[in-house]
């Protein structure tokens, strides 16, 4: 058995999130505060026993901020569990609570629901509204108070909470006052019977994030060597123990007999007659030795200690590096679950908090490589994009934010095992941050990899990173095998594919008089120009039915279009660094200034293989500034990644653009100097955004901001 | 650690059927220890439970066995955490409907159950769409092919057929079941959705049966279902007396081990208690003529030998019939028998109506517990009369298990309410209900205000919750309708707090009872009138092929084997029957039976 789905509705950052999980090991992956924790906590209100206490007593806080008002919705938290039958006698108990019947009287699938609703008065009141009557709504809603929810278990429902439809259904459309008559529904499933206790019945560890690993080896109650020990010390042999059992009393009597002790404590009563006199003394005082006699109390007083790597010192806990603290810790804690494991419960979990916190990136590899426990589900959190190369990707949640708003992405989801084949290669191959991207753009080589960062810097004033935008070089142009992943039914995140179409900057037929290496350039030429005919033919036709993912085509190729798009100078900048010969350098200066395709066209290639294309593009990177011109369809593409740009964004890139077109030093130009005032109301939401885009052709004559600008939705 | 047990305490056939590892089938004869087996049976098995995930399964004829067999195990120090035991209606209400309900659409979208008043009322008001049929005509009860008519005039059939569409209807349309439908909807669900009893049959090791004589045949199979399910893993224990199996008109009956081994699709053994440790060897060889399913009785009391009074008076009139009675208790009394080891029965309840007051009133020196003597609806499942029990016990230490028990099954019906019952322990609720103290007199009116001082103690607002409302309303409707009959009997001091308070009480006085109702209870003396062809058997059952010979046999057997001791019998004379058929004559079997009776 094993939990297959998990969904979150309305609890904490999440509106409405669907998490699938497999057998095995998963992995739910997420920046910080893409609620990551919130999901591991949801799990452990419903299934870890020591947790359970707490589903009764969710309050304001833990209903989704992003709902306005909480009164009168519902936190629904879901788990699916698979791989349940009827017929084991040791699911029975839970089956009967929780297993949902299908036709023919077989059980596969069980589920188990945690419910925050208001009581059934407030439901009764609801339901008798008149539809529409908004007044009547708020006038019950306004009185709501968290003492009048309460939490629900129930088992065996059927409804797909995620369902807007049927959320509203169940629960009312708040916008528009409308209410079901009905106050139960059998979707919700039954009620759990009290003869159930379903976090009972599994077995549940829960890793926290190592934060503080030290102080939780001294604490008694979350000392993990304690908790190992006392699940021992209840199988001790009694004779065994007895012998150790005398020696500590022997011990006691001998400290207690010590004359050091004896004359302390003769002091003591002295000094107290003396001073409070005989009358006012305690009758009795004595001085004993506490070493404990009983097994658990001396269990109690073992300590681990470490030598940590080679040295030949063991030392104890807190003197241990932290990565070593923490290993330990992760360690003990693993040798825990593995003896709740041996006891046979219905269903093992083991659920770890970011296991990156502190440990070395080799030994987290090293560790979930081997994790592992057959029969056990095992679900850990984590923002390290490599422990995230290590996981299988068919398992994998990712959680990402939007504003206050969290969701969670299953990248994998109906993907053929081709595609899900390709995927995992290159993430295998890649170290790649591609899944935590907000939006991402895809690149076919070395050169935009370098050059596209450097230019948006430049020229926007703001960083990729800043924009929320994860550059990834495919290395080929085999983008379908990636941008699969950004899907309405996966990522849900905008990917911009940048490639070449490829055509040719000349006729590509041989001409008599060429020589012979035109005629091979002309020939590679042509053979590009029909692949990329073909490409943009396929990419077309793939983002016209997915939403999420455009291509983005270079005319010719990146340095022909860089070239094309206003930066010849750029280009004759570097001409005497990549030639030595004088001759050579004028020949390229004058073709890359000719205006003609044919001749800047294959000399900037020229040049660029000549050099290496990543080195040529290190070279140019190093003369971008913010008049280098960013190619249109490299702009267009950046624009659709980042989606809608907000107020201060736009404010940003304007007030960089207003930097570098004033002329240092000299008069502020008046139309410079009004531009910049109009900005700021902008800014101030005084004017609008088509305001200040058309107020930008004035005061930035003839920049490139304009274009982006126009661009710009 | 497994339970035990000393000699002293279990005999050795009772020790042999406890220890029965499979399925077994036990028929006991009158005072064989049958309740004793059953108890230490469900604590050796729970005992034995390998697993906190299995339970055993106790179902007993009413809820007070249900009670009184809880609390003996507890007696025994056996955890019974692990112990489902009640009737067969809470059983299926628990573990089939509530779980399972939403797999059954007439009543997915929730249920309540009427009690018997709110049924009465409702079909009382039917039977005046229909000429000549009245509430009395109504009996009824479900077998899997649909319902079956308790009414033995099949001339009425069309007419009730009728009703009970209107009926069904009704309650459909406000989604309410009653006892009948609860096993009903029970066995379809159990057809329809065949893992139910799969998944039961894998929780319960044990299901015993206790009175199976009295079982209906949907009850048999909703048992046998999941039984069949556990393909041998679930054991079934079954235990009761064919020869008093006097509920047929309600469609109980003794099924025959091999036909419940078909059902069940297990090999089930066939095992008896065959020694009586109640009755004297005279008494014995006296009822035994009764039998109607040849049975071995041994005498195995200690007092066996005592030489026992057995009397059959046919010459008392109908009017001196009770200065008889008194003349008999007084006799007891002054033999040294105890005030509640004596029984007083007759076949129906209308003989006894006022014979109480009027006994009460002769014998101001005893307590009588009998009919009217309960001036409350005592419906099981109303929330209100759950919580009545607390409301009139007190808090004592005798009394702390039991009201512990009824306050957390009041903390649960107000969890299943949804009513707000955040972190209320029973210790808690007691706690809020010791500190109402009201100066009221009135029984009814006192558990009126209890009940609104309690809810508002605790918080909760009961009025705007429909299901509470309704269940107070019937509470108090059918309780005032009760006390209002039971003055206008004369029995004006019925209404006060003081007598609502001994219902809860452990029995003191004399028992006046009718023959069904006493069922499974012993006594020293046992006087019993009204032993009249018409009566016993019913007239209904006179239309039988033997006459109604079976029906009346089991009566009398039962009625003998309830006596310890002393058996008193009176066929009085000039009772009149309805019109104008004159008077009813003795009991036929009964007449004609030769035995040598003592005078008394």
């Amino acid at each position: 058995m094993h939990i297959s789905k998990l969904t979150l509705v309305n609890y904490r950052n999440f509106a409405n999130a669907t998490l699938r999980f497999k057998q095995g090991v998963n992995t739910i992956i997420g920046e910080n505060g893409a609620g990551k924790s919130n999901v591991l906590r949801a799990i452990r209100l419903m299934l870890d026993d020591s947790m359970v206490r707490a589903s009764y007593r969710l309050d304001e806080s833990d209903f989704y901020r992003g709902l306005g008002s909480w009164r009168g919705h519902w936190i629904i938290i879901s788990v699916e569990f698979d791989e349940v039958s009827a017929d084991e006698a040791m699911q029975a108990l839970f089956v009967h609570g929780t297993g949902v019947g299908q036709a023919g009287g077989v059980v596969a699938c069980a589920t188990y629901n945690l419910i925050f609703r208001p009581n059934k008065q407030i439901r009764m009141n609801l339901a008798a509204l008149q539809n529409g009557d908004m007044a009547g709504m708020n006038a019950i809603l306004d009185r709501i108070t968290i003492d009048d929810y309460e939490t629900l278990f129930t088992g065996k429902s059927t409804a797909d909470f995620s369902d807007q439809a049927v959320y509203q259904r169940i629960v009312g459309d708040f916008d528009n006052a409308l209410f079901s008559s009905e106050v139960e529904f059998l979707e919700l499933g039954a009620r759990i019977p009290g003869t159930l206790s379903v976090a009972k019945e599994v077995s549940f560890t829960f890793i926290q994030a190592l934060r503080d690993v030290v102080s939780e080896f001294h604490s008694n109650r979350t000392n993990p060597l304690l908790t190992l020990l006392k699940s021992k010390s209840g199988q001790i042999d009694p004779l065994q123990f007895q012998p150790i059992v005398e020696r500590a009393r022997q011990l006691n009597t001998e400290i207690e007999r010590l004359q050091d002790v004896q004359t302390v404590r003769s002091d003591i009563v002295q000094t107290i007659h003396g001073a409070a006199g005989q009358t006012y003394s305690p009758a009795l005082l004595s001085i004993k030795s506490d070493l404990p006699d009983e097994a658990d109390l001396l269990f109690q007083s073992l300590k681990l200690f470490v030598g940590e790597f080679d040295t030949e010192y063991e030392g104890s806990i807190h003197e241990l590096s932290l990565g070593g603290a923490n290993l330990i810790f992760l360690t003990l804690k693993l040798l825990e679950f593995k003896y709740q494991h041996e006891r046979q419960p219905l269903a093992n979990f083991l659920l770890i908090e970011e296991p990156e916190a502190h440990l070395h990136t080799h030994v987290q590899k090293t560790l979930f490589d081997r994790i592992g426990y057959a029969q056990a589900q095992i679900i850990y959190s984590t923002h390290s994009s490599h422990i995230s190369e290590v996981c299988n990707i068919k398992s994998v949640n990712i959680l990402g934010r939007t504003g206050n708003k969290c969701e969670a992405f299953q990248p994998s989801a109906s993907l053929e095992p081709e595609q899900i084949g390709n995927v995992q290669r290159y993430l295998d191959a890649v170290r790649s941050n591609l899944l935590f991207a907000k939006s991402v753009l895809l690149v076919e080589g070395d050169a935009e990899e370098i050059l596209i960062p450097l230019m948006v810097k430049q020229v926007l004033g703001v960083s990729l990173d800043e924009l929320g935008i994860s550059l990834i070089n495919i290395g080929s142009t085999g983008f379908s095998n990636v941008s699969v992943l950004f899907h309405d039914e996966r990522i849900r995140r905008r990917c911009s594919i940048i490639t070449d179409l490829d055509a040719a900057f000349m006729d590509p037929n041989p001409l008599p008089e060429d020589d012979a290496e035109t005629v091979a350039f002309k020939g590679k030429l042509l053979r590009a120009q029909v692949s990329g005919a073909a490409r943009r033919v396929t990419l077309d036709a793939e983002a016209a039915v997915n939403a999420w993912v455009r291509p983005f085509f270079a005319a010719h190729t990146f340095e022909v279009d860089f070239v094309a798009a206003g930066n010849v100078e750029k280009v004759v900048s570097s001409v005497n660094a990549v030639y030595s010969q004088a001759a050579t350098q004028a020949l390229s200066t004058a073709q890359l200034r000719s205006g003609d395709p044919a001749q800047y066209g294959r000399r900037v290639l020229t040049m660029a293989n000549h050099e290496g294309k990543g080195w040529f593009a290190i070279r140019l990177g190093k003369l971008v500034d913010h008049r280098t011109v960013i190619p249109s369809y490299i702009r267009q593409a950046i624009v659709f990644a980042h989606g809608s740009f907000s107020t201060q964004l736009i404010f940003n890139i304007l007030k960089h653009r207003v930097a570098v077109n004033n002329p240092a030093g000299s008069v502020v130009p008046p139309a410079l100097q009004t531009f910049w005032e109009r900005l700021m109301q902008y800014h101030a939401g005084a004017i609008d955004f088509h305001t200040i885009r058309a107020e930008a052709a004035i005061g930035l004559p003839n920049d490139q901001i304009l274009p982006f600008l126009s661009d710009l939705p | 650690m497994t339970f035990v047990w000393t000699e002293k305490e279990l005999s050795a056939e009772q020790s042999d059927a406890v220890r029965e590892e499979r399925s077994i089938f036990l028929v006991a004869c009158p005072g064989s220890g049958k309740t004793r087996t059953l108890t230490y049976k469900i604590a050796y098995e729970l005992s034995r439970l390998d697993s906190n995930r299995k339970f055993v399964v106790a179902l007993t004829y009413t809820h007070r066995a249900a009670d009184e067999i809880h609390e003996r195990i507890e007696g025994l120090g056996v955890d019974t955490s692990q112990l489902w035991i009640g009737t067969i209606h809470s059983f299926c209400l628990e573990w089939i409907l509530k779980p399972y309900a939403i797999y059954e659409p007439a009543i997915a979208h929730g249920f309540r159950i009427i009690d018997s008043h709110e049924q009465e009322k409702l079909l009382e008001e039917l039977c005046r769409t229909q000429r000549g049929i009245t509430y009395w005509d109504c009996d009824y009860y479900f077998t899997d092919q649909g319902y079956v008519l308790g009414c033995r005039d099949q001339s009425k059939h069309a007419r009730l057929q009728a009703i009970f569409a209107l009926y069904f209807q009704q309650l459909a349309d406000n989604r309410q079941i009653d006892f009948e439908l609860i096993l009903y909807y029970a066995s379809r669900l159990i057809r329809s959705q065949p893992q139910i009893a799969k998944v039961l049959a894998n929780i319960f090791q044990w299901v015993l049966i206790d009175e199976y004589q009295d079982t209906k045949r949907i009850q048999y199979e909703i048992v046998a279902a999941i039984v069949r399910a556990g393909a041998e893993r679930t054991q079934l224990f079954v235990v009761g007396d064919p020869n008093q199996a006097i509920f047929g008109s309600l469609g109980g009956f003794a099924m025959s081990v091999t036909e419940l081994q078909r059902l069940c699709g297990v090999p089930i053994k066939d095992r008896a208690l065959t020694e009586n440790y109640r009755s004297t060897d005279r008494l014995i060889r006296y009822f035994s003529n009764f039998t109607v399913q040849a049975t071995v009785i041994h005498g195995a009391g200690p007092d066996r030998a005592f030489s026992s009074t057995i009397s059959y008076n046919t010459v008392v009139g109908r009017d001196e019939v009770e200065a008889e009675l008194v003349r008999i208790i007084r006799l007891s009394a002054a033999q040294g028998v105890r005030p509640e080891q004596i029984c007083v029965l007759a076949p129906w309840w209308i003989l006894l109506a006022g014979v109480t007051r009027r006994l009460a009133g002769a014998l101001p020196e005893f307590h009588f517990d009998g009919p009217g003597m309960v001036p409350f609806s005592r419906d099981q499942e109303n929330f209100w009369y759950r919580l009545s029990r607390i409301a009139l016990t007190q808090a004592s230490p005798d009394q702390h298990v039991r009201r512990m028990r009824w306050a957390n099954e009041v903390i649960r019906d107000l969890g299943n309410e949804g009513l707000n019952a955040r972190g209320m322990t029973a210790k808690q609720l007691l706690r809020e209900s010791n500190s109402v103290l009201l100066a009221e007199t009135d029984g009814l009116q006192y558990l009126r205000l209890y009940f609104d001082a309690l809810m508002v103690r605790l918080g909760i607002d009961w009025q705007s919750h429909r299901l509470l409302n309704e269940h107070h309303r019937a509470f108090f409707d059918s309780s005032a309708a009760k006390v209002e009959r039971l003055r206008r009997e004369g029995s004006s001091y019925i209404g006060e707090i003081d007598f609502f308070r001994k219902v809860f009480q452990h029995r003191s006085g004399i028992t006046v009872n009718t023959i069904h109702g006493v069922k499974g209870a012993e006594f020293d003396v046992v006087i019993a009138f009204g032993l009249l062809q018409g009566m016993v058997p019913h007239f209904s059952e006179e239309d039988e092929a033997d006459g109604g010979v079976t029906s009346a046999k089991k009566l009398l057997y039962v009625v003998g084997s309830r006596a310890r001791k002393h058996l008193y019998l009176i066929s009085e004379q000039q009772r009149r029957r309805g019109g104008g058929r004159g008077a009813y004559p003795s009991t036929e079997i009964l007449a004609e039976y030769v035995f040598d009776y003592d005078a008394v």
